[in-house]
Order: structure tokens, then C-alpha cells, then sequence
């Protein structure tokens, strides 16, 4: 009989807590709201604790679950009127041992520019180094629309970088 | 198939979006709204189940009463009709009584009959 996994909360948060808060916080932009959400998130996933089969399962589940709510706070924001970037370089929203570099804190700001769709393939493609055809099931969407954005976003995100980041970019 | 090809500018990407620590905080503030929620979920289900207690009680409460209340209409009918028949069986006497007293009143007029 194959052993049945278990899955352990306080695990799952411990190996997650990173990818989690990262994707929320490249996809709102925002320190604080990102951790609102991995929050959201991490609650959302103790109601469905009983859903999760294994731990690839909790990956895909916390993955899917990060981006929607990242969609669903910046819609909220939208509506509101409010900003959506707050500089990730401001010194009361990071530690001073994690600040990034100031090509990362201006690269990340031009990936918030670009269209949501656009920003979660990217987010997905080269922060977790997920092929398309995961992203597409993460994001349920069709393998050529994932495509799409993906070569869409990182064109515009290439011509972003060539006219503001020129002193940094080697490629761009 | 054609080997993907990541140039300088996608490398340079990958790097700049490397995973962020999360805030030391994260953790424990989870930990403490699941804490709450939990709490919340119980005193929910407790309340929840409670009232459902305090309906079935009630739905009791009526059946029963509404129970006694037939029992007692019941009881009241037949009260009734044993009254109505008592009284069939006074009234059937007093004809025949009357009758006697009639007949016994006519023998004591006219003794030859």
C-alpha cells in the first residue's frame, strides 16, 4: 500500500514562505500588500488542507492560489484609486541585509508596468523557472496565449529596460 | 525541436528575479491569524450547532404541546358524546317515566279499567 502523504502546515509555510511572498510582491508591487497576500494565501491554504494530495500538489496549489490573489488585491487597489508601486528600495520596507540591488529595484519596477498577464508568465518563467505548459496550468490558460505573453512581456520589457536601464543592462 | 535559447538579457532577468526572502514576521503572523481563525471556526460550529440544538428543542416543545392539545380536544369530543348520550338515555327515561305516571294516574281515575 502506497504511504499516504501528510501534509503538515507550519512544513509547508517554513518551504513555501518565499516563493509565495516573492510572487505576490512582484506581481502588487507593494512589500506590505505582498505580505497581506502570501497571509491570504497561506490561511486559504489551511481551509483547503484536505484537498492536498502531495507536496508537487501544494506547490501548484500555492503557486495558482498566489498569483489569483495577487490579481484579485490589484483589482481591489484599482478600484480604490491607489497607487500601485511602492518603491521596494524605500528603507521601511525592507531589511537592510535584503535590500536589493538598484538594477533589481528598477527592473522589477518596469516588470509592475507591464500588463497583468504579461507580468504573471514572466514572474512564473524566471522567478520559479517553470516551463510554459506549467504556467499555462497554473494560470489556466491556453499554452499559445501563455506563449504569447511571454514573448509579448519580455519584448516590451526589453525595450523598458534598453530606454531606462541602459547603464545596467548587458543584453538589452 | 528548436532548444530554447535564453539570451544575456533573460539570464540577466532570472538573476534579478531570484526568490526574495520573506519577512521574519510572516511566519508568526500566519500562525497567529490561523490561531485566530480557528478559534472563530470552533466558536462558529459551537454557536451553529447550538442553535440547531435549541431548534430540534423547540420543534419538540411544540410537537408536544401541539400533541396535548389534540389529546385534549379529543378527550373533550368524547366527554361530549358520552354527555349527548347520557343525556339521550335522561330524556328516553323521563318519556318513559311520564308515561308510566300517565298511565297510573288514568288507572287511579277509573279503577275498573
Amino acid at each position: 500500500m502506497a504511504h499516504e502523504w501528510q501534509p503538515d502546515f507550519e512544513k509547508l509555510v517554513d518551504e513555501h514562505q518565499s516563493m509565495v511572498f516573492s510572487l505576490a510582491l512582484r506581481m502588487a508591487g507593494d512589500r506590505g500588500l505582498a505580505e497581506e497576500i502570501a497571509q491570504d494565501v497561506f490561511l486559504e491554504l489551511d481551509r483547503n488542507m484536505s484537498k492536498i494530495k502531495n507536496p508537487e500538489h501544494a506547490l501548484f496549489w500555492l503557486r495558482r492560489v498566489a498569483i489569483s490573489r495577487s490579481s484579485d488585491a490589484l483589482r481591489r487597489r484599482r478600484v480604490r484609486g491607489l497607487d500601485l508601486w511602492v518603491e521596494m528600495n524605500e528603507e521601511h520596507t525592507s531589511l537592510p541585509d535584503e535590500r536589493p540591488s538598484p538594477l533589481a529595484t528598477r527592473m522589477e519596477f518596469l516588470l509592475t508596468t507591464l500588463p497583468e498577464a504579461q507580468r504573471a508568465a514572466l514572474v512564473l518563467r524566471y522567478q520559479e523557472d517553470m516551463p510554459p505548459e506549467e504556467i499555462a496550468a497554473t494560470l489556466d490558460a491556453p499554452l499559445a496565449t501563455v506563449k504569447s505573453h511571454l514573448q509579448r512581456g519580455l519584448k516590451l520589457l526589453r525595450a523598458k529596460a534598453a530606454n531606462h536601464l541602459r547603464e545596467y543592462i548587458r543584453g538589452a | 525541436m528548436e532548444p530554447e535559447r535564453i539570451d544575456e538579457f533573460e539570464k540577466e532577468l532570472q538573476q534579478v528575479l531570484q526568490r526574495r526572502p520573506a519577512p521574519p514576521s510572516l511566519k508568526r503572523k500566519v500562525m497567529e491569524r490561523r490561531g485566530f481563525e480557528t478559534t472563530a471556526r470552533r466558536k462558529h460550529y459551537w454557536i451553529a450547532w447550538q442553535r440547531v440544538a435549541a431548534g430540534l428543542i423547540m420543534a419538540a416543545v411544540l410537537g408536544g404541546l401541539m400533541e396535548w392539545q389534540l389529546q385534549r380536544a379529543e378527550d373533550r369530543r368524547r366527554g361530549e358524546e358520552a354527555r349527548r348520550q347520557v343525556m339521550t338515555a335522561l330524556r328516553v327515561t323521563e318519556r318513559a317515566l311520564n308515561e308510566m305516571n300517565l298511565r297510573l294516574a288514568a288507572r287511579n281515575r277509573d279503577p275498573d279499567q
